[in-house]
């Protein structure tokens, strides 16, 4: 309502002197005043120029009763104020006029004071109750935005990827989000509060229980519970109302599964490499017992192959503890590759002639063949040419193990799209299927008759795929088991 | 005592241990028959023969060596074929395979367990012990 716009008042009295009476007052005091002879004109011009704020009205009126016009007026606009103006003031009328909504009387004949006084009262009691209504709406609008505020809170709960469980101090689970519900099945269920005891987990009911019950300063309590194949980790605190009351507790139940089974990994890792280690040197602490033991009839020559063999351990575990340096180095980022342009068939030569011997003693014919058909030496990858020494070298020597007595290693130089190719071709025992899968895997090696007595450390082709996927490139393998095995290595091409 | 010499089956896939233990044995006067796959190892069994069985524990799988010696002392005939076990990670941390009684020792299907490297002489004087406590029941 403006406050600025003066007060409109509708007169109905069929009296006339009445009528411009009240008139003449109420405008003088600057009321906007408009009136009517009967209950029927009034309630036309209430119609036609309403609003009104108060309605000043004779009981007695031709067409249309004083108190049957009120009932129309206020079926209309609740908040209008009606005064009475009566010459038959009785203590009946004034009743029934009450009983209809009148908010007072004014009995005729009456002074200017009198009528001014009442239409103020009138007016005054109009903007408490206006201004009643405004607050009440205020506040139902208040209300409205807190539980809407509160529905989003309960959105970004429930939508929260972390179970919570809250219990209030009577130890009932009074709210559980979505993932609670999937973590816990007792949480599922439709009604809550439900009673903590039926959370069916002793763990995060145990802690929730001692979080209500602790009197000391707030904690958190955490503890990790498997479910199923998955593990949490639980961490309780107490509800803290802003007076510093603990109202509850809370528990947040975190998916630690990955983690944990990233922990097994890393321990299996260091069990391997523990036992890895230690044959090796069991093989030659073994040899060399025996030698010191002096059990065997002497016989140098027996004792050089003896100590041979414990110097063949010995050099397998330098390289073994060599190539877990460079993985280590590698999975660490520690690994800094020295990039310049490399001419892939001149390492892929080197490393040929730099294993000719030991092709020799096995008298299995290394080829190396240039595919690519270039002709002429050119730098063509952008590579680190220590690390492509390992990789070819790991291929060449694996090449050789795994190789056929008196067979051929054909390594072919070439390209592929934008990769320049590096393979290398045995004939030799070759591999399984499923050992073909996990021959890039640390430590892994194909254990059979066949490969019983090739020394190696099972970190040779982990080191050449993450040499060579730090080169951007790919090595894979292809193999038949008794006919031989394919590495095919691919570093992008330098572009020119 | 049979007249022939008592025979020792060995089972490892390392092949210093089976070259090793097969100086050791034969220093001792055994017969000795070397494997590297179980299999081949069941199938060298008689029992005409007096045997025992040194056998590595990780050799395919994880516990290769104890599925091997459940093989043999399941078999009625081998039963009383005496097993030692020999492993590289009998205290490693995390694979805890050592027997600490005689009833872990019963569970593993062996009558004795020795971490790598054994030393010679403690293996020959098992193998002695274990060997002949094996042949008095039957006498």
């Amino acid at each position: 309502m403006n406050a600025q716009s003066p007060d409109r008042i509708l007169v109905v009295d069929d009296e006339l002197g009445v009528r411009e009476g009240c008139r003449k007052i109420l405008s003088s005091e600057g009321y906007d005043v408009v009136t009517a002879g009967d209950g029927k004109a009034g309630l036309e011009q209430f119609l036609e120029r309403g609003p009104f704020s108060v309605l000043l009205v004779d009981l007695q009126m031709p067409r249309m009763s004083g108190l049957e016009l009120m009932r129309e007026v206020r079926a209309r606009d609740e908040d209008i104020v009606c005064i009475i103006i009566t010459a038959h003031a009785t203590i009946d009328s004034a009743v029934e006029g009450t009983r209809q909504g009148a908010y007072s009387f004014i009995p005729k004949p009456f002074t200017a004071d009198e009528l001014l006084l009442s239409i103020k009262n009138g007016l005054e009691k109009r903007a408490l109750t206006l201004n009643a209504k405004h607050l009440l709406a205020e506040r139902e609008r208040r209300l409205l935005e807190l539980a809407s505020e509160r529905s989003k809170c309960n959105t970004i709960i429930s939508c929260m990827t972390d179970g919570i469980v809250v219990v209030n101090t009577e130890k009932l689970v009074v709210l559980r989000n979505d993932a609670a519900a999937r973590i816990l099945p007792a949480c599922a269920r439709e009604e809550i509060p439900f009673p903590l005891a039926e959370l069916q987990n002793t763990d995060a009911q145990e802690i929730l229980q001692l979080i209500i019950d602790s009197t000391g300063g707030p904690m958190i309590l955490s503890r990790e519970i498997a479910l199923g194949k998955e593990t949490y980790m639980v961490n309780a605190s107490p509800v803290i109302e802003p007076g510093g009351e603990t109202s509850g507790a809370v528990a947040v139940f975190s998916d630690i599964t990955a983690l944990k089974k990233l922990e097994t990994a890393k321990s299996m890792f260091v069990s391997l490499v523990a036992h890895e280690v230690k044959s090796p040197l069991a093989a030659t602490e073994g040899w060399l017992n025996l030698i010191l033991s002096g059990m065997l009839a002497k016989n140098p020559q027996e004792e050089r192959h003896m100590i041979e063999r414990s110097l063949l351990r010995v050099r397998t575990l330098r390289s073994m503890v060599n190539e877990l340096l460079n993985l280590t180095a590698i999975q660490t980022g520690n690994f800094t590759l020295k990039r310049t342009p490399v001419d892939v068939m001149a390492v892929v030569r080197e490393v040929a002639a730099a294993y000719a011997e030991r092709a020799v003693e096995k008298r299995i014919t290394v080829t190396v063949c240039d595919a690519d058909g270039r002709g002429d030496p050119a730098e063509n990858v952008l590579a680190d040419r220590e690390a492509l020494s390992i990789v070819f070298s790991n291929l060449v020597e694996n090449a050789i193990k795994y190789g056929r007595e008196g067979g051929r290693i054909d390594v072919r130089v070439g390209r592929c799209g934008i990769y320049a190719t590096v393979s290398v071709r045995d004939d030799g025992i070759g591999m399984s299927a499923a050992d073909k899968d996990k021959v890039f895997e640390e430590f892994y090696r194909a254990r059979n008759e066949l490969t019983a007595n090739i020394p190696g450390t099972g970190l040779g082709l982990s080191l050449v795929k993450r040499l060579t996927e730090l080169h951007q490139g790919t090595v894979i393998v292809e193999s038949v088991q008794g006919e031989g095995s394919v590495f095919t290595v691919s570093l992008p091409l330098l572009q020119s | 005592m049979s007249p022939l010499a008592p025979r020792v089956i060995l089972l490892d896939d390392d092949a210093d241990f089976l070259a090793l233990e097969r100086k050791i044995f034969e220093s001792g006067g055994y017969e000795v028959s070397s494997f590297s796959d179980p299999k081949a190892a069941i199938a060298a069994l008689s029992e005409s023969r007096q045997t025992l069985i040194v056998c590595d524990l990780m050799m395919t799988a994880l516990d290769s060596g104890f599925s091997f010696a459940k093989k043999v002392k399941g078999d009625p005939r081998f039963r009383r074929v005496p097993i030692i076990i020999v492993s590289a990670i009998g205290s490693q941390k995390g694979f805890d395979f050592h027997p600490r009684t005689a009833e872990d020792l019963a569970a593993m299907n062996a009558d004795a367990f020795f971490d790598k490297p054994v030393q010679p002489q403690a293996l020959l004087a098992k193998a002695q012990e274990l060997l002949s406590s094996a042949e008095e029941p039957h006498s």
